[in-house]
């Protein structure tokens, strides 16, 4: 009897959803837990697997924009005809998709670093070397290396993957190539992953990529505009075409949303991190002690953000029709990045939240974000939110603002710093917090001033550990 | 000027053979240059010469006091030196020729005539940077007590080098057996003794080492001799070093025969030194105490041309050195 | 053999007493070196064993010193001539590379110069400008010349007798705050020869090619890389004239990833020379551009907290070793 595939309803607001693209072709054998689609909502995408055994039979095409519950298509037993008629053609032998071709159209490097303005791809030459040897297409390779370089790291792991593409997977692995993507981007090798039935799913490869340290360079996208050139760049040789859906282009939309619509600017603020440095030195053995997560020098950020939103209620508001109105409860935003963007998890109630309250919940989202496992509910109705680019060496940058928000506090790198102690000059750690405000709302002097009750609970962390 | 000649000449008389030896030395030098000038200014011999016209008798008094044991150092004016300690026509034309069969397999050229076997350590193209290397040579006779003595040859100009006092004092301080000889030509390149230092007489320069300064008549190759075996003698007694100045002069201009044609000296001035000429001041004397006759002063002019066109065919015969071996004795594998 | 450790500079005296003992032709020469030992005491004990003829002190007189060697090497002595710290080799400079490199190939072979001129480089001991400099550049530029830095004990020893039995003119630099540095020596007389490099350290993500006491940095460095689970090999070229580059380019071939450290400037400095061979030879195996750390261009400054700035130190090689291997 035919199985329908129905659009999944994956959060409370959720109502529509477009189909990105079909994984696999009309009339394909397919197994249980095998990705069917890529579903996007306006917050995430995602992979809609299939629920039973069965031969395809699809009902809509890709791009279509339905409601949740809709019926996409069906998995028929053998022999059996759609519901609607249409018979589906014959199942395909057991390579149902060439997988070079589906590698290329589903590639999407970073391009921003693959391929500068220029049209040229910084490769190293070793990396070329031994592209050559290993016979690997470097158009198809994102660079992990210093500036976004293609270094041979990054050949040898896409050969791996290609010489898995050739022989259909290894014995008891079968991969889906959306996995085999996501894989390639988080830099694991697939075949090391176990899994209880031998298929690689994505969320497999998420959580592979949530329990491996993180090296993501997808963070630089986060706030980076979407390239609107008008220009010819007939002769810049494009060597690849990332498509801006699903989460790329839910990021596109809602960041140029943000921009055309507010009026947005930013306060870079450096405050002095020695007391908050002092105290999580102090504090560390006593955390590890009681077995508690040592909280980090940005959920101290965090926290201090939280508590002085009570202070400055101004910035924890939303616009409404040429009203503002001012929040009453503080929903933290905090902006992760995954493999291929960006996501927002939101931790309610966040001033409430005691220091080592919020470290667990900032790890717990973002962890989940990675591993692909948040809901959508967990990624609406933040009032405020905290973007953090100083593990990447940022010092000062100008957040974009989610829409809904009248600001977001930019959290910049620890770095060393000197003062004057009276006639003494001594070292000081210090980070540059970059305040952005949608100055419709909130006014230049009442921005710094959020800015300096933030200095003053960092420079008297004890509060915030209360 | 003090010449101990007649002292010596009880010890050391003035024979028929050493007036043959000392005019053959010159001769040789003279028309070695003459000949070379000539080939470079007609576009046949590479590079350019300093040639050594004019001050023969310095070279060939000094060098026929020497044995092929004792080590000369030289200057970038350096062809009469090599001749006058022994060296062959057909090497020393072919390395100004720039080949394969020339001293220097044509890696030196003219100014840096070397060989090894007649005690000649090489020409140097550094204004005084020779002295220093005879001062180390003198230390390797002493170190091995042979009996053999140094000598360094250089221009009134390189006395105002630093290696000239470091290296006269050092040879002074360790004793050693070594000679220093100033040819002073009257100038260093173009500039005049008088606009490059207050000495007349830069035998003076000894005193500030605390050895003996001796002037020579450098335009007479038996007083030059005789100067050269007292010190000689004193240095092999482990008396140290002796500092001679030969007061010369120079025919041709400080590079080729017409040089630059720059007129920084009288011509007055150069025919007056040629009345003083070396080889007409040996061969008179041959002639007046009857030891040479001049036939047999004519027949060194012509073996000394017999030869000199050897040397040439010789050199325009002999192979270019090739390219691939560029590297070759750069260093001593 | 029997092995014990010494000081750098005990290494190198014993290899001094060593090598005279063995070749009569040896005598030592320069300033102060018999009756008081040499400044930094490598000539202790030598007059008393062998003599003033064949220990000889002179008056300060840097050319004549070196050109002295150059007449006794000319004519098969082996003279080592001591220019003291580095920085007179400005002094002597016209015998070094006028005359004792250039005699053999310019007298058309006729003529070999077995000249050691032994000297102390190298800052880090507020002796300021001209009492610390790294000039191995300078020298190794001329054709003819061979130049060492000993970069431990071992080598010290071995590099001198090695310097010294070479029949080209040889410079060896010893490091001035390497002399108390003590390591494994042993008691018979060997010889290391030059253009032969030591691999100090092997590993596998990125090779390091230290010059003289950055070694030492270096290991320091690799210590704390490994840690961080980082493996460095590191490479001492021991000479930079001549450059084992063989050495070099299979390290390089196996890391992708090269820094050369040194501590005099970086500009014209030995490292740029480094780099240039290693990507003529081996650009299609680099996956970074190959990278110096070396000494700002400025002069060696006195004060401890410039000088300490203006040396690279492990600190700062670990830094850039981190930077060339990053991926995000």
């Amino acid at each position: 009897m035919a199985i329908e595939i129905l659009l999944p309803k994956l959060g409370l607001t959720m109502e529509e959803g477009t189909i990105e693209e079909w994984l696999v072709a009309d009339g394909a054998v397919i197994t249980i837990g095998m990705p069917l689609l890529r579903l996007a909502t306006d917050k995430i995408d995602v992979d809609v697997e299939a629920e039973a055994d069965g031969i395809l039979a699809r009902a809509v095409t890709d791009g279509a924009t339905l409601k949740t519950g809709s019926v996409l298509g069906w998995l028929l037993e053998n022999g059996e005809s759609a519901p609607n008629g249409a018979a589906p053609s014959a199942p395909a032998s057991d390579s149902t998709e060439p997988d070079a071709v589906r590698i290329t159209t589903m590639q999407s490097p970073d391009q921003n670093e693959v391929v500068p303005s220029g049209g040229r791809a910084f490769v190293s030459p070793n990396a070329r070397r031994v592209a050559l040897e290993l016979q690997v297409d470097l158009t198809r390779i994102s660079g992990t290396g210093p500036g976004g370089r293609i270094v041979s790291e990054d050949v040898v792991e896409a050969a791996a993957l290609t010489v898995h593409d050739a022989t259909g997977g290894r014995p008891g692995k079968v991969l889906s190539p959306l996995a085999r993507r996501d894989a390639r981007d988080a830099g694991i090798d697939p075949a090391g992953i176990a899994t209880d039935d031998g298929v690689v799913r994505r969320s497999d490869v998420r959580g592979a990529a949530a329990s491996t340290p993180q090296t993501n360079a997808s963070a630089a996208l986060a706030t980076t505009p979407v390239n609107q050139s008008g220009g010819s760049l007939a002769n810049s040789e494009t060597t690849s075409i990332i498509p801006m859906k699903g989460m790329r282009g839910t990021i596109a939309a809602r960041m140029l949303q943000s921009l055309t619509e507010m009026a947005q600017l930013t306060h870079g603020f450096e405050v002095s991190m020695d007391a908050v440095v002092q105290l999580r030195a102090d504090m560390k053995d006593q955390y590890v002690a009681l077995g508690v997560a040592v909280p980090s020098l940005n959920d101290f950020v965090v926290r201090a953000a939280a508590l002085a939103l009570r202070q400055h209620p101004i910035l924890n508001a939303t616009i409404i029709d040429k009203e503002i109105h001012l929040l009453g409860r503080i929903h933290m935003g905090l902006a992760v990045a995954v493999p291929g963007g960006l996501m927002v998890p939101v931790i309610q109630d966040a001033d409430q939240l005691s220091l080592p309250e919020l470290a667990r919940a900032t790890r717990d989202v973002a962890e989940r974000c990675r591993s692909g496992s948040i809901s959508l509910d967990e990624l609406e109705g933040a009032t405020f939110a905290v973007t953090s680019l100083g593990t990447y060496g940022v010092d000062f940058f100008t957040p974009v603002i989610n829409p809904g928000n009248v600001g977001i506090l930019g959290v910049g790198r620890l770095r060393d710093s000197g003062k004057w102690e009276g006639e003494t000059f001594v070292r000081t750690q210090v980070l540059t917090l970059s305040l952005t405000f949608d100055h419709r709302a909130v006014d230049g002097a009442p921005a710094a001033e959020y800015l300096q009750t933030i200095s003053q609970l960092l420079a008297r962390p004890l509060v915030l550990v209360s | 000027m003090a010449t101990p000649t007649e002292a010596l000449e009880a010890v050391m008389p003035t024979t028929r053979e050493l007036v043959l030896d000392l005019h053959r030395r010159m001769v040789r030098i003279r028309r070695f240059e003459e000949r070379a000038g000539k080939l470079v200014e007609s576009g046949d011999m590479p590079g350019f010469l300093h040639l050594y016209v004019g001050q023969e008798a310095v070279a060939a008094g000094v060098c026929s006091a020497l044995t092929d044991a004792d080590q000369i150092t030289s200057t970038h004016r350096g062809h009469g030196h090599a001749i006058a300690k022994g060296a062959d026509f057909r090497p020393m034309f072919a390395e100004l020729y720039g080949k394969t069969t020339g001293y220097c397999k044509g890696r030196g050229g003219s100014m840096h005539i070397v060989d090894m076997n007649r005690g000649m350590l090489g020409a140097n193209a550094i204004v005084g940077g020779g002295i220093p290397i005879a001062v180390g040579a003198a230390f390797a006779s002493q170190y091995r007590g042979d009996g053999t003595v140094a000598v360094s040859f250089f221009g009134d100009g390189a006395t105002n080098i630093g290696a000239f006092h470091e290296s006269v004092n050092m040879a002074a301080v360790l004793n050693l057996p070594v000679i220093f000889v100033i040819e002073n030509n009257g100038y260093a390149e173009f500039t005049p003794q008088d606009r490059h230092m207050k000495l007349t007489d830069i035998a003076d320069r000894a005193s500030s080492y605390g050895i003996p300064g001796v002037i020579v008549d450098g335009m007479d190759a038996l007083a030059v001799r005789d100067v050269a075996l007292v010190a000689i003698e004193r240095a092999k007694r482990g008396e140290g070093p002796t500092l001679i100045e030969a007061k010369t002069y120079r025919y041709f201009d400080h590079q080729g025969i017409k040089g630059m044609r720059i007129l920084y000296r009288d011509p007055a001035e150069v025919e007056a030194w040629k009345t003083r000429d070396a080889i007409n001041l040996i061969e008179a004397i041959g002639v007046e105490r009857g030891l040479v006759s001049a036939e047999e002063f004519a027949e060194i002019w012509a073996q000394t041309e017999a030869d000199i066109e050897d040397g040439i065919e010789f050199a325009r015969n002999s192979p270019d050195p090739d390219p691939v071996d560029i590297l070759d004795d750069v260093y001593t594998s | 053999m029997t092995t014990r450790e010494l000081t750098y500079v005990k290494a190198f005296n014993e290899g001094m007493h060593q090598v005279m003992a063995e070749d009569p032709d040896v005598f030592l020469i320069g300033e102060d070196v018999a009756g008081y030992g040499g400044v930094f005491h490598m000539f202790d004990g030598l007059l008393t064993e062998f003599g003033g003829t064949r220990v000889v002190d002179t008056p300060i007189s840097e050319q004549a010193i070196i050109g002295l060697g150059v007449g006794a090497a000319a004519r098969g002595l082996r003279p080592v001539c001591d220019l003291m710290f580095m920085d007179f080799v400005g002094v002597a400079m016209d015998q070094i590379f006028n005359q004792a490199a250039k005699m053999k190939y310019m007298f058309g072979g006729n003529v070999s110069v077995p000249l050691t001129i032994t000297t102390a480089g190298g800052a880090g001991m507020s002796a300021a400008a001209q009492h610390s400099q790294s000039l191995e550049a300078w020298l190794a530029h001329i054709p003819g010349l061979k130049v060492a830095m000993p970069a431990s004990p071992y080598d010290a020893k071995g590099l001198i007798v090695g310097a010294i039995r070479d029949d080209n003119p040889t410079i060896v630099v010893l490091n001035k705050k390497m002399l108390g540095v003590k390591g494994p020596v042993p008691e018979e007389l060997y010889s290391i020869p030059f253009g032969v490099a030591n691999v100090v350290r092997e590993g596998s993500n990125a090779t390091i090619v230290a010059i003289g006491r950055m070694v030492v940095e270096a290991e320091k460095a690799a210590a704390n890389l490994e840690a961080a689970g980082i493996s460095v090999e590191i490479i001492d070229p021991r000479s930079v004239q001549p450059l084992d580059i063989d050495t070099i380019l299979t390290s390089v071939k196996k890391t992708h990833r090269v820094l050369v450290v040194h501590e005099a400037v970086e500009f014209g400095g030995i490292g740029a020379e480094i780099s240039s061979q290693i990507q003529e030879s081996a650009f299609d195996y680099l996956d970074a551009p190959v990278t110096r750390l070396a000494a700002p261009f400025a002069p060696v400054p006195f004060a401890p907290i410039l000088e300490n700035a203006y040396v690279p130190d492990a600190p700062r090689i670990e830094a850039v070793v981190r930077r060339l291997l990053e991926r995000k």
